[in-house]
């Protein structure tokens, strides 16, 4: 591939942003599993695993599966932020297969957000 | 079609079945049939309806009820019940959760809150894998504008007005650095990247690395920039397998875009980027010792000067900077050096990150602005210390750092500050350690840590260390000698002053550090063979005996409630305990907070046990003990201090009076812990078996008032002080002299007494520890109809033990929390009120709890008609005489002479309990009558040039061994208590106390630590 010049630079970023399947509306969810070595540790695989499972068992195609690295709080590892078109990130903690199990029938898919798994809603903010 | 009466569903779906949904079916299959409603109900296995994490789950129609976590078990309970009887099984069914509204924001948890993201901006939020999803949030933005917009001068100019300072642990000027660099002549000059994480418990470059790799990877297109570099490498340990893959795998994707290799961004700028392997050696983290590494040659460090930015990789000039750094560098280019340095403290700029481990609720990786005070990231951020325990220090740094105390909580995280402290900020581990960590032991971890990874190239490291460990390891073993702490002091600053590199150079920092703030800790492993903490298993023979201060043998009498013979239990109790059933009621248990159990579930309830046993054991005979002592000694006071040094002095042979001014002897076991907690019939049990080893106790007869001081001391050759603790101590505000205002140990006294004692009908009590308690639960029992404690800090930093807290809410007692009084206000003489004052939680004060503060204006006042002040209390000293030769602290105790336990300044008179050791707890107090007998005997022996005591053959008890095989999670078994009702409006004992069956459920929990295997 060609050489990058800034304005490339500058193009890729609004590409992406705009090709964002998930902000374009061609997807409506997006689920981001966080896979640090703590993560990893913990189990996040499995945590994959099974949103993957669950997407092919229940023919779901609007939800994009992502991962991500650790978000700081290890000790409550594995954990997985659901984001929806036009509402505040879920971020779930201490997940386990039956608990993603739960969270991809009731809230990815049934809309109904599992609060007894949630550890906040939101996002971090970064530096002033 | 068929008409079923009910409908039952079990689910069938995956997630079920791996919990065991199967069984669960066939059970309802069974029990239907079994039942013969085969024709009435319909069994429907159904696919996954979703509720997986609380499955296997069962759904019966028509009703719709849902039922959670079914066992096989369950099954013959929910049919019987909710089929045939038609009551559903309440315990099973599902409960609502908790509503939408309540789920906290981020930047609610002071977890997410409390933090500022500058390196670690993209974390969580991008993939590392895909360099597009870098880019889409202002990724290589920076080294865009570096390479197109400014010179490498501008660049080193920005960097110097950042402030920026190396990450690595040095904290040397990032922009220095550069600038030096650049400066060195030369056409071959390297940018390296230091990504050897090796300090224990530090995990800040992995993180970065594996989150974010595009941010290191800018930073060195930048720095590589500025000095002038066309190749650089990124030194990772090959422990790091995830940040390694993604390393490579971001410089290949930067490859290809052309954001790494020749002509960046069409710059003419050239850069080359290469992970190298390290093997993990803590050296290498070291600069000179990292090149030597990537050079190929053994990773061994050089003198310095001549420093890298001259001669580094190969002698050409390089900059080494720490991954942290680096991923600071793009966002200073971006938003400016300004907005950087705006951030911080005076010395510090910007923000650091922390792998936050240990003894902490949130363990994880933190980042905060300069400044920020390192309680409030172990505390707001960390969440706390886990298990209610208490803080005891903080390790920053690594192996080259230092373990700070509580009073360091204040200190703001500042290169120099920090240093201050005897600690350095180094790369950002910050451990967090509790009351159960033995700083010797750390120390010994840590020195064993560096003798390991030393290189051995320097005399001074490679033997130095190694000498100072087999110090440490002898103290940790209870060889330690007088002069060891001196002897490492010494060896620390030779090793400081003549190692080659900053690994030996600082190797001894966590042995300085722990030496400057818990030198007690290493005297009481050297001199009493004692480990506070109780880690170092070679000093004893279980955690909960060595935590007791009269190491009462708690797994054998355990032992020998399991093996049902708890009249030789007694006897091994009474060994070293002479208020067994006192103790059983009330002490503090030093030893279950040490108790290894608690690590799996709960704490063995030692007490309780312990109770149980001196409640229904048969007490074994007392018999005077012949008197062959010629000295007579006196005793004043007849609490448990004086009472148990009289028990020992007379199994001595000595003759013994004791004095006791109350009506009936026991201290503050009768007249300060309320009946309902302390039946009087059990200590005066325990008093009369003391009595009848032939102690005289005289009570009613006051020491100055009945009989002089004087005379006393004139007709004993010795006098022990146990006097205790018996006058409160007032709140020294406005209004403390009208009527309605007693002090705790004066009203509860009066109650114990049996004296007519009126309260009011709303009551407040001032205070946070036991007697608080004690005085709010006494006054509910008096008939106040309205009870309140005003507590100036938290619920969790309440002295007073959390059942007791909860019995007195139980009954009705209110507690304000964050309150204190600042005037009693009055009329016609009488207590009609208190002015209160709310207070926040300002700084942290020794102790490591955040000191109150009053929050101006928020005054208020309670309508009350008794106050009753219960923060502390102190002894009655005013009888004592210069000429007397007996001293008094300004603490108000008698003070000791130098080096003695018990001894007192004057010649002959001894003291033991409160009156020494300010208020302290029953078993203290024993503790301290102990040692105050033998130190009398010693003395006495000494003055006739006799030789020691020597104590009798003990009669031998065998202790069985039995555990169980296999330990499962159990909590404690809980203790019956008297109906509620009834708790009210008598003072009979709450606690009813365990029978057989429990007392053996809850002895079969002990794990027996003290087995030898």
């Amino acid at each position: 591939m060609a050489k990058l010049t800034i304005d490339d630079l500058k193009r890729i970023k609004e590409k992406v942003q705009k090709e964002d399947l998930f902000r374009a509306g061609a997807k409506r969810i997006k689920v981001t599993v966080h896979m640090g070595t703590c993560g990893i540790a913990s189990g996040a695989k499995e945590i994959l695993d099974t949103v993957m499972e669950e997407m092919s068992e229940n023919n779901v195609n609007d939800v994009i599966v992502t991962t991500s690295g650790c978000i700081g709080i290890c000790s409550r590892e594995p954990l997985v932020t659901i984001e929806e078109q036009g509402k505040e990130p879920i971020v779930y903690e201490y997940l386990t297969k039956n608990k993603m199990r739960q969270i991809f029938k009731q809230h990815i898919m049934g809309g109904k957000i599992q609060p007894e798994f949630i550890m906040a809603r939101g996002k971090e903010q970064d530096g002033r | 079609m068929k008409v079923f009466r009910a409908h039952i569903l079990v689910c069938g779906g995956t997630g079920c079945r791996a919990s065991a949904s199967e069984a669960v079916h066939q059970e309802v299959v069974k029990e239907i049939a079994k039942k013969g409603l085969s024709n009435e109900v319909s069994i429907v296995e159904t696919g996954c309806n979703g509720f997986c994490a609380a499955g296997p789950i069962m759904v019966i129609y028509p009703e719709g009820t849902f039922y959670q976590y079914v066992k096989a078990a369950d099954v013959p309970e929910i049919i019987s019940e909710h089929i045939v009887k038609g009551r559903p099984v309440e315990r099973l069914m599902y409960r609502e959760p908790v509503t939408e509204k309540t789920i906290p924001h981020m930047q609610e948890i002071p977890f997410f809150g409390k933090q500022m993201l500058i390196a670690l901006k993209n974390r969580g939020l991008i993939d590392a894998e895909k360099i597009d999803e870098y880019i889409a949030r202002d990724g290589y933005m920076g080294a865009a504008k570096a390479l197109t917009e400014m010179t490498p001068d501008a660049i080193i100019d920005e960097m110097k007005k950042s402030g920026l300072r190396g990450r690595g642990g040095g904290g040397f000027p990032t922009g220095m650095k550069w600038m030096f660099a650049r400066k060195s002549p030369g056409d071959v000059k390297y940018i390296l990247c230091n990504a050897d994480e090796g300090d224990p418990g530090a995990f800040m470059d992995r993180s970065v690395l594996e989150a974010d790799p595009h941010a290191v990877l800018e930073g060195m297109i930048i720095a590589g920039y500025a000095i002038g570099a066309n190749e650089g490498y990124i030194y990772c340990r090959a422990e790091y397998p995830l940040a390694i893959k993604r390393l490579n795998l971001a410089i290949a994707q930067a490859k290809e875009y052309g954001l790494l290799g020749q002509n960046i961004l069409g710059s003419g700028y050239s850069l080359d980027i290469h992970v190298y392997q390290g093997a993990g050696a803590f050296v290498c983290g070291e600069e000179t010792a990292l090149m030597a590494s990537i050079e190929g040659r053994r990773g061994m460090p050089r003198p310095r000067p001549p420093f890298p930015a001259s001669q580094g990789l190969w002698n050409k000039p390089s900059v080494l900077n720490n991954v942290e750094t680096f991923a600071n560098v793009p966002q200073i280019i971006l938003k400016g050096g300004d907005w950087y340095a705006s951030i911080g403290t005076q010395g510090s700029k910007g923000t650091k990150v922390f792998a936050l481990t240990g003894a902490v609720n949130n363990v994880g990786l933190v980042e905060v602005p300069m400044g920020t005070p390192i309680g409030d990231i172990i505390f707001d951020i960390g969440g706390g210390i886990p298990k209610g325990k208490n803080f005891k220090s903080a390790q920053l740094g690594g192996p080259s750092g230092g373990c700070v105390p509580a009073s360091a909580l204040n200190t703001p995280t500042d290169y120099e500050e920090i240093v201050k402290l005897g600690a350095i900020m180094g790369s950002g581990g910050l451990i967090v350690m509790d009351e159960d960590t033995c700083m010797v032991d750390t120390a010994r971890f840590f020195m064993e840590f560096c003798q390991e990874e030393s290189c051995g190239k320097c005399t001074p490291c490679r033997e130095g260390t190694k000498r100072m460990l087999e110090i440490l390891e002898r103290i940790c073993h209870g060889q330690g000698k007088d002069g060891d702490i001196e002897l490492l002091e010494e060896l620390a600053y030779i090793i400081k002053d003549s190692a080659l590199c900053g690994l030996g150079q600082t190797a001894p920092n966590p042995v300085l550090s722990t030496i400057r703030y818990f030198r007690e800790e290493y005297e009481a492993h050297i001199y009493d063979k004692r480990c506070p903490a109780a880690v170092c298993s070679k000093l004893f023979k279980s955690p909960c005996q060595h935590a007791c201060p009269i190491e009462m043998d708690i797994p054998a009498y355990i032992a020998l409630i399991r093996a049902n013979r708890i009249n030789d239990a007694y006897k091994v109790m009474k060994k070293t305990n002479p208020f067994p059933g006192v103790c059983g009621r009330v002490c503090p248990q030093f030893c279950a907070s040490k108790c290894r159990r608690g690590q799996l579930d709960e704490p063995m309830a030692i007490a309780w046990l312990k109770r149980y046993i001196a409640d229904n054991a048969k007490k074994p005979e007392i018999k005077a003990v012949e008197v062959t002592r010629r000295q007579k000694i006196a005793v004043v006071g007849a609490g448990p201090a004086g009472l148990t040094a009289a028990q020992d002095l007379a199994l001595r042979g000595y003759k013994v009076t004791v004095f006791e001014e109350l009506p009936y002897a026991g201290g503050m076991m009768r007249y300060a812990i309320p009946e309902y907690r302390m039946p009087r019939d059990i200590i005066q049990s325990e008093v009369d078996d003391i009595a009848a080893l032939g102690v005289e106790i005289k009570t009613g007869v006051k020491v100055g008032r009945d009989i002089s001081y004087d005379a006393i001391k004139k007709e004993y050759d010795i006098v022990l002080l146990a006097i205790g603790a018996h006058k409160s101590w007032t709140l020294d505000i406005p209004g403390e002299d009208l009527q309605g205002v007693y002090g705790a140990v004066e009203f509860l006294r009066a109650v114990n007494l049996g004296k007519d004692v009126k309260v009011g009908s709303k009551v407040a009590v001032v205070g946070g520890g036991n007697s608080a308690i004690d005085a709010a639960r006494t006054a509910i029992r008096l008939g106040a109809k309205d009870v309140t404690i005003l507590y100036r800090r938290e619920r969790k930093d309440m002295p007073a033990w959390e059942n007791e807290i909860v019995a007195a809410e139980e009954e009705g007692v209110k507690i304000e929390y964050l309150v204190a009084p600042v005037k009693v206000i009055g009329k016609d003489g009488k207590v009609a009120g208190v002015e209160c004052q709310r207070m926040q939680l300002a700084e942290f004060d020794k102790s490591g709890r955040r000191r109150p503060k009053p929050i101006e204006g928020s005054n208020f006042v309670l309508s009350i008609d008794t106050i009753v002040p219960a923060i502390s209390q102190s002894s009655e000293t005013d009888w004592i005489t210069k000429d007397s030769g007996i001293t008094v602290t300004k603490g108000g105790t008698i003070a000791l002479a130098p080096k003695k336990k018990t001894a007192t300044t004057a010649a002959g008179v001894f003291v033991a309990g409160d009156a020494a050791k300010g208020p302290a707890t029953v078993v203290e107090a024993i503790a301290m009558g102990h040692q105050a007998a033998a130190e009398i005997d010693d003395y006495i022996r000494a003055a006739n040039g006799e030789p020691a005591y020597k104590a009798p053959a003990e009669e031998v008890i065998e202790i069985p061994f039995e555990v169980d095989e296999e330990v499962t999670e159990t909590p404690k078994a809980k203790m019956p208590e008297l109906k509620l009702s009834e708790r009210k409006i008598t003072f009979k004992e709450v606690e009813l106390g365990y029978n057989k069956k429990t007392a053996y459920k809850e002895a079969c929990r002990c794990m027996r630590c003290d087995a030898e295997l």
